[in-house]
């Protein structure tokens, strides 16, 4: 073995998080006959994950995830995607509009997934080709942090295991990359920068399916929805068909979230009652699971280097997560940034720079044309202008005069429309403002839009009952989330903005409270991490110092 | 453009190669790597690219990722200093596991075994073994609970030893290996020491034990290793005065059990070591059984079976429980490994009802021991709070977050419910226990988490639960549900406490407490009566009968 430190555990390469990015990164290196020790916190890789449930392979990236892992497709994932369509909705007014050409721009394939089954087939392949280069998978280990000597980053430390130097470094420890942070990559800042998804996963017999969707043997549906639906919190929502189940969630600007003090699991059922949802739903209700996660906007915070010394970032804890307008990418890209990196490491292997894979990384990032999707420069432009707050309200009052109304509302701009939104390129200069989101599609919706006329029963889980049916393994007397300031102004914002917490709501994690001192009533703000889903939210709305649980501790997903 | 070959990789530069046509560049580049680090992959390189250049076909990209093959074969090295190795190395030296067929040991030469240095290993050959001894943890001038425990799962290995080798064994039982005394039944043995433990081997008398062998030290008041080794394996080889070692006619015992406590933990391991024998630690299940096996380390020639008797099967969990490993401490031909020896997880099995007019020996037994061992000095040591135990009662009263609008007043009118009870306790929710909530000092300590019923709490289970403003969360509920009869007070009626509350009282507790409190207190109600019966709301609490 190479050891440069006697004692101390060496990997050619260490592998942080077992995910789309990390396993990528990890069967790519295998495949360079790099030893490489891939170290994933969950108990199971996909125990920890939750995503909207899309996967693409794209015809213009060098790599997709059937490349590095045949079988993918029959053995890994739910439906393919043969159905994609977009509702606008004002009311009860919906108006759809086909985005196939959209979706199969620039697609080879598209598959709805869970991401327990998926990351944990992924693990289990990682596995055999690790093992045959030295290395391995190692569950329930939590890397805590960088490895540093004389100021350079040499490995990683984690809670259960000794100090781990090696060569390269893999962050691919998700949205919230505590290495990332470490490194001082990426921060917690801005609420603008982010999403955050909430989604349940509902179940259904596959042949309800089919029937409810219209779908036939390999088929599988998409659906994105617009509008008023969430009063005028920025985002939308989404809803895919797996083999027997249904993920249905809603994607929000963590910002607008603040903002406008909105609960994301009301904007979800706000969702799921909406009438139009009953031809989909029927009366009976099931969810299994309720998740939450927050999303990187690659356009803002995708890093460009994403690399330092013998650490390189890759997926979501580089920011490298796509969603722009009804697009929404984020685990093809990083499993093309996986291999891409594994392939700088091989390449460079023997340079005496330590620095010498990341550069390269950066280098196969931009000259591959990942970085120009994940950050591309027509954005750059259109978001100076378009994201001011007075265009924004300028603009909004054109469309709401009679003029504006006119414009979208009329026959011709009904067909321009739907051109408009299958163009990829238009799509990726929408501007984040509540024009896209929310002005425009409900004026869509009430100009175009058929009325729905259905009714729905349907009576979501209340928040007590979607925690009460998640799983945890809580690490009692050592909590994970430190909060550093408890005013209501410092934190108040996570009791509404934390999935799992709700205003008057004292079994969340996020509590607002009167409190008496010496006589005066002041609003403070307690924390509960037992029911935390590990989403991250609250370090970037909140006071806080935010760290991953200890490995194999805290929430644990069934379906992802 | 210039490119100093030596800075990069053969890969880099053949990479880098791929963009330079002129002749005369590709040949300053070959001559810097001449003149640097000339490697010859590198010179080959721009060979190659020479060559596409100069003349004939574009020669394919090369991508040369095989990189070198030097990590062969080291895969086994890594994985087992990666995966933390279990406890237990002592137990794979000499005890063998059930499923270990075919798995090489070295033959014993008496030379290269690590113990090979030690003088005082006795009967290494045709021993003679009997009982079941048991370490009696003391703590405080108390036997601890698990000393009681492997005492009870002890006395029912033992009786049960009898029933299968007793008598009728005995009578069939002429070429045995067995040669105790009577040749029926075995003891057991508790043996303990400390300050002042001849009480205590009293005591573990009526826990099932038939001997009860104790040293009395003032210095053995606190575990020390050296001591606490030294005697134990004294007392084990029968070594010591004739009237403290005369009950016993044989070498050293058959079966051995430590709690797997710290110090049982250390103790087992040394004492073991010391008779050179094996230990499976950290065990949750015990019997004895005889076993066949074939190998060729234990029968003495391969191909041969044999059966072992009266085997003690020691199971113990791996994996966090998700497995079951049974460990067995076999004989060698030429070396014998007893005692058969375990440390036992608390709470692992049941004591029996103590007897104390059980018949019993106690014996004290006698030795010298040196000040050398006794170089380790407890300086200080403090004893923790034991931390309050909310089981056993027969009623809870569970605060809840019910108690937001005056946190202080709400802890004291709960605690008034709990006086008005003759055995009741004060318990809370986690909401409570993370909750910002400003309490007067003199209800503080009973917001803690000490208190807390729940899934990361304790879990009661009373003939009465009084749950005041408590939602119900399932996290709670899992700490309750078992309780007989569960009342619940709040002002919510959707709340999902009711769904599992016999009776349910809609109302505010910061007046239903009181008047539960003096209902209870002048005897005018009985706990059924409380909701009227109907487990529906009841506005006014216990006025009804």
């Amino acid at each position: 073995m190479s050891t440069d430190t006697a004692d101390r555990e060496h990997y050619e390469a260490v592998v942080v998080g077992c995910g789309p990015g990390g396993a990528a990164a990890a069967a790519r290196l295998a495949e360079h006959g790099v030893e490489t020790l891939v170290l994933e916190r969950g108990t199971e890789a996909g125990s920890k994950n939750v995503s909207g449930g899309l996967i693409y392979a794209e015809d213009s990236a060098p790599y997709t995830i059937d490349d590095l892992f045949d079988g993918f497709r029959e053995e890994a994932a739910e439906r393919p995607v043969t159905d994609y369509r977009i509702h606008n909705v004002a009311g009860n007014s919906v108006k759809t509009y086909d985005l196939r050409d959209l979706h199969e721009h620039d697609t080879d394939w598209c598959e709805a997934v869970l991401r327990r089954r998926m990351d944990s087939w992924l693990e289990q392949r990682v596995h055999e080709k690790t093992s045959e280069t030295g290395g391995g998978v190692l569950t329930n280990v939590r890397v805590n942090g960088l490895l540093r000597e004389d100021g350079e980053i040499v490995g990683v430390t984690c809670d259960e295991l000794d100090p781990i130097g090696a060569d390269l470094i893999v962050a691919a420890d998700g949205v919230n990359s505590e290495l990332a942070r470490d490194a001082g990559l990426m921060d917690w800042e801005e609420p603008e920068e982010w999403f955050q998804g909430v989604k349940a996963v509902v179940d259904m017999d596959p042949a309800v399916i089919d029937d409810r969707f219209d779908l036939g043997e390999d088929e599988g549906a998409a659906h994105l929805f617009s509008g008023d639906l969430f009063e005028d919190v920025r985002g939308g929502g989404f809803l895919y068909t797996n083999e027997d189940s249904l993920s249905i969630g809603t994607v929000f600007h963590l910002d607008s979230l603040v903002e406008q003090q909105a609960e994301p699991h009301q904007l979800l059922d706000a969702l799921l009652t909406h009438p139009m949802m009953a031809r989909w739903l029927g009366d009976e209700y099931a969810e299994r699971e309720y998740a939450a996660k927050l999303v990187p906007d690659s356009k803002k915070v995708a890093h460009p280097e994403p690399y330092q010394d013998r650490l390189v970032l890759v997926g979501d804890a580089a920011g490298q997560m796509q969603a722009q307008g009804p697009i929404i990418k984020g685990m093809n890209h990083a499993v093309t940034a996986g291999a891409l990196a594994a392939d700088a490491f091989a390449v460079t292997r023997g340079n005496a720079d330590p620095e010498a894979a990341g550069r390269r990384y950066a280098k196969l990032l931009e000259d591959s044309g990942t970085m120009d999707k994940l950050r591309p420069r027509r954005y750059e432009l259109a978001r100076a202008v378009g994201e001011r707050e007075t265009v924004t309200n300028a603009v909004e009052r054109v469309l709401d005069s009679p003029v504006g109304r006119v414009a979208l509302g009329n026959p011709i701009s009904n067909r321009l429309l739907e051109r408009a939104y299958n163009s990829p390129f238009l799509v990726s200069m929408l501007p984040d403002t509540r024009t896209g989101y929310v002005t425009v599609p409900s004026i869509i919706g009430e100009q175009h839009g058929r009325t729905i006329q259905w009714e729905t029963d349907i009576e979501p889980p209340t928040l007590e009952e979607r925690i009460g049916e998640l799983t945890y393994d809580t690490d009692v007397g050592n909590p994970h989330i430190e909060l550093e300031d408890e005013s209501f102004d410092a934190s108040g914002a996570a009791v509404y903005a934390c999935p799992v917490s709700a205003e008057d709501f004292g079994g969340g994690c996020y509590r607002s409270e009167e409190v008496t001192h010496n006589g005066s009533e002041e609003t403070v703000v307690s924390l509960d991490t037992q029911p935390c889903v590990e989403c991250g939210t609250c370090a970037i709305v909140a006071d806080t110092t935010w760290e991953h649980p200890r490995g194999g501790k805290g929430v644990e997903y069934r379906e992802g | 453009m210039t490119m100093d070959p030596n800075e990069h990789t053969v890969d880099e530069l053949e990479d880098e190669l791929e963009s330079i046509d002129d002749e005369d560049v590709l040949q300053s580049i070959l001559e810097a790597e001449q003149a640097g680090r000339d490697r010859k992959t590198a010179r080959e390189a721009v060979h190659r690219r020479l060559e596409a250049v100069g003349a004939v076909d574009e020669e394919s990209e090369s991508e040369g990722l095989e990189g070198d093959t030097e990590t062969e074969g080291e895969y086994e090295e890594t994985e087992e200093t990666v995966g933390e190795e279990a406890e237990g190395e002592e137990v794979e030296e000499v005890a063998e596991a059930e499923d270990e067929a075919g798995e090489e040991e070295e033959e014993d030469d008496e030379l290269s075994h690590p113990t090979r240095d030690k003088r005082h290993v006795r009967a290494l050959e045709d021993g003679d073994y009997a009982d079941m001894w048991v370490f009696c943890e003391t703590q405080g001038g108390e036997l601890i609970d698990v000393s009681k425990e492997m005492l009870g799962k002890a006395r029912r290995l033992m009786d049960e030893f009898a029933e299968e080798y007793g008598v009728s064994a005995s009578e069939e039982s002429g070429g045995s290996e067995d040669g105790t005394a009577s040749g029926d039944e075995e003891n057991v043995v508790a043996f303990l020491m400390g300050d002042d433990c001849e009480g205590l081997a009293e005591e573990c008398i009526a826990y099932g034990a038939d001997v009860a062998v104790y040293h009395d030290d003032d210095r053995l008041e606190r575990f020390l290793h050296k001591p606490y080794t030294e005697i134990s394996a004294h007392m084990a080889r029968g070594e010591g005065s004739i009237e403290s070692t005369e009950w016993r006619d044989y070498d050293q015992p058959r079966y051995i059990l430590f709690p797997a406590t710290n110090n049982g933990r250390d103790l087992s391991a040394k004492v073991q070591a010391e008779l050179d024998s094996g230990l499976a630690s950290d065990c949750s299940d015990l019997f004895i059984e005889e076993n066949e096996v074939s190998n060729p380390v234990k029968t003495g020639e391969p191909g041969v079976k044999k059966t072992f008797e009266k085997v003690l099967h020691m199971k113990r969990p791996d994996f966090s429980g998700f497995e079951y490993s049974t460990i067995l401490c076999l004989d060698n031909p030429g070396r014998e490994f007893h005692p058969q020896g375990a440390s036992v997880i608390p709470g692992s099995f049941e004591p029996i009802e103590p007897d104390y007019d059980r018949d019993g020996l106690v014996v004290e037994h006698e030795m010298a021991l040196e000040d050398d061992w006794f170089r380790v000095e407890i300086t200080e040591h403090d004893r923790l709070e034991a931390g309050i135990d909310l089981t056993g009662h027969e009623v809870i009263v569970c605060l809840g977050r019910g108690i937001a609008e005056d946190p202080t007043e709400g802890m004291e009118l709960g605690l008034d419910l709990v006086d008005a009870f003759e055995d009741a306790e004060l318990g809370i929710t986690r909401g409570i226990v993370t909750s910002s909530y400003q309490f007067e000092g003199h209800v503080e300590e009973y917001s803690k988490e000490e208190r807390q019923i729940g899934e990361t709490g304790q879990v009661v289970a009373p003939d009465l639960y009084i749950a005041a403003g408590v939602s119900g969360a399932v996290q709670h509920k899992v700490g309750m549900d078992e309780s007989d009869t569960i009342v619940a007070i709040n002002t919510d009626t959707d709340a999902r406490i009711r769904d599992f509350s016999d009776y349910f009282i809609e109302g505010d507790l910061f007046e239903v407490l009181p008047e539960l409190t003096e209902a209870i207190e002048s005897g005018r109600t009985e706990l059924e009566a409380i909701a009227d019966g109907s487990g529906e709301e009841s506005e006014n609490g216990g006025e009804s009968r």
